[in-house]
């Protein structure tokens, strides 16, 4: 491969994180190093898709397209394919010009003789064609070509209904041309089909919360925490938004969320420790004058606090006296 | 988007001059979430008090080019913040005047401000009198765009990044 830069462009790859900066630095580096191009062989595909999508996302949107017509210029390999395919399909068809139920054995091994040559390119072919396609529209969209992009993506839906990247590339657009109702319809329509994609539930608990439908955004929260039970994060930002709604009942769910959060975290979460005192302080000022037997123990406020003064001590001393400030004006 | 807080006091001599001095820069996510917010509120308040400067205003950049709108999220918090300081001034980032920052030779702040109107409306503080956003140093322009060609803002720490890591 290309020593420690093609390593940090798999590691980007793999943990689908958004470094487009680096990615585009590093990566140009490989291509422009003949020795350490040649050394890539098969992966320099994924190399320019890489690429390009990082070049897009730095508007560098000449490199995007020299990327993107790159992978073109290797097309011919699927045309002399195709021939190839066409010329086979002539050849059974002189040979078996009315069979259609009878298999003969030098028919099936003709047969496999095809798959077995022509397939693989096809196919690579095939694949080929499918992203440079889907390259092009983002080529489109991140130009700001919108009304090209849509009708773009939309033909390449046609062909491929079920392309989840597709799909949400369109949310993307409708999202930053500011169309943010369109963005919800089409993102609820998605997540009805794909309602395994955290990733669209997040995006639009994001977009819900921007609009300050707090509702809407716990109940995407909901989802996740069912399918994913043992994210904090998914936890803290459930417990946050129940803090927002407000009111006793969301109050004291918060407050449990974040002592999940706790738990899930091994107690080292900041924003839980913090929340379980607001959460403590919001729900005694609520519940004032009521029974005895409704109001919370103080344990679990006090049992944050040392916490949090602990590792303030620890880790920031020199914010230690914000912090005591700030749990001294939480307290009851 | 970004948001921060505005810190200052009223001017001595002067009650109808709010002075901005400094700012504490606040989230980059989930900027409409309460228990941060409060948080930040509480500890910015104790910080900058003892140093006899108070919370007078917000800042909010919007993720959106285009988008040169004030935001529900933002209106609500510029009211948050009118509790601590009833004059308080909401500053949104202009993006189209800082992307012409490093071409013109442009000294006009970089940002619109807004202020509450009697019935407690957000308003553009327009030219027309009322309230003007003026900077006190003429070269601050051509320091803001020193520090983008430099990328300074990697250097930026906000409250995200101490909640996240609260050696920050």
């Amino acid at each position: 491969g290309g020593g420690g830069a093609w390593e940090y462009l798999c590691l980007v790859r793999k943990l689908k994180v958004r470094r487009s900066e680096k990615v585009l630095k590093y990566g140009l580096s490989i291509l422009n190093d003949p020795k350490k191009r040649s050394a890539l062989g098969p992966e320099e595909w994924t190399l320019y898709e890489q690429l390009a999508i990082a070049a897009m996302d730095c508007q560098c949107l000449d490199v995007a397209k020299v990327l993107v017509d790159s992978r073109l210029i290797k097309l011919p390999d699927v045309n002399s394919c195709n021939l190839k395919l066409q010329d086979c399909i002539k050849v059974l068809h002189k040979k078996f010009p009315e069979s259609k139920r009878v298999v003969d054995a030098s028919y099936i091994k003709l047969l496999l003789n095809i798959l077995a040559n022509v397939l693989p390119i096809a196919l690579c072919g095939f694949i080929l064609l499918w992203s440079t396609g889907r390259l092009d529209c983002m080529l489109l969209e991140a130009k700001g070509s919108w009304a090209e992009a849509e009708k773009a993506y939309s033909s390449l839906l046609e062909d491929n209904p079920l392309d989840q990247v597709i799909h949400k590339r369109r949310v993307a657009m409708a999202k930053a041309q500011g169309n943010i109702s369109v963005a919800i319809e089409w993102l609820n329509k998605y997540l009805e089909i794909f309602m395994a994609d955290h990733d669209a539930w997040r995006e639009l608990a994001d977009i819900y919360l921007s609009l300050q439908m707090y509702k809407q955004a716990a109940f995407c929260y909901e989802e996740l925490l069912l399918s994913h039970p043992t994210v904090p994060l998914y936890h803290l930002t459930y417990a946050d938004v129940l803090y927002t709604l407000g009111g006793l009942e969301n109050l004291q769910t918060a407050k449990k969320y974040y002592a999940s959060t706790i738990d899930l975290t091994g107690g080292k979460n900041t924003r839980a420790l913090l929340g379980i005192c607001l959460c403590t302080l919001a729900i005694a000022r609520l519940s004032k004058g009521r029974s005895k037997d409704d109001k919370e123990s103080p344990e679990l406020q006090s049992l944050a606090a040392k916490v949090l003064e602990k590792e303030y001590k620890q880790r920031a001393a020199d914010k230690l006296g914000l912090l005591t400030s700030a749990l001294r004006s939480l307290k009851i | 988007a970004v948001n921060g807080i505005l810190l200052g006091r009223v001017n001595p001599q002067n009650d109808g001059v709010v002075e901005i001095t400094d700012s504490v820069p606040l989230f980059h996510s989930n900027l409409a979430l309460l228990p941060s917010l409060e948080i930040a509120l509480i500890m910015i308040e104790e910080h900058y008090g003892s140093k006899g400067l108070g919370i007078v205003g917000y800042f909010h950049a919007n993720e959106r080019f285009d988008d040169a709108e004030l935001g529900i999220v933002a209106k609500n918090i510029g009211d948050h913040i009118c509790r601590y300081f009833p004059q308080a001034a909401i500053s949104l980032l202009d993006n189209k005047k800082l992307e012409a920052l490093p071409m013109g030779k442009d000294q006009s702040p970089v940002m619109q401000l807004y202020i509450r109107d009697a019935s407690k409306n957000w308003k553009l503080a327009g030219p027309d009198g009322g309230s003007r956003l003026v900077i006190k140093e003429p070269a601050a322009n051509a320091v803001l765009s020193d520090y983008i060609s430099s990328e300074k803002w990697q250097d930026v720490v906000d409250f995200d990044d101490h909640l996240d890591d609260i050696k920050k």
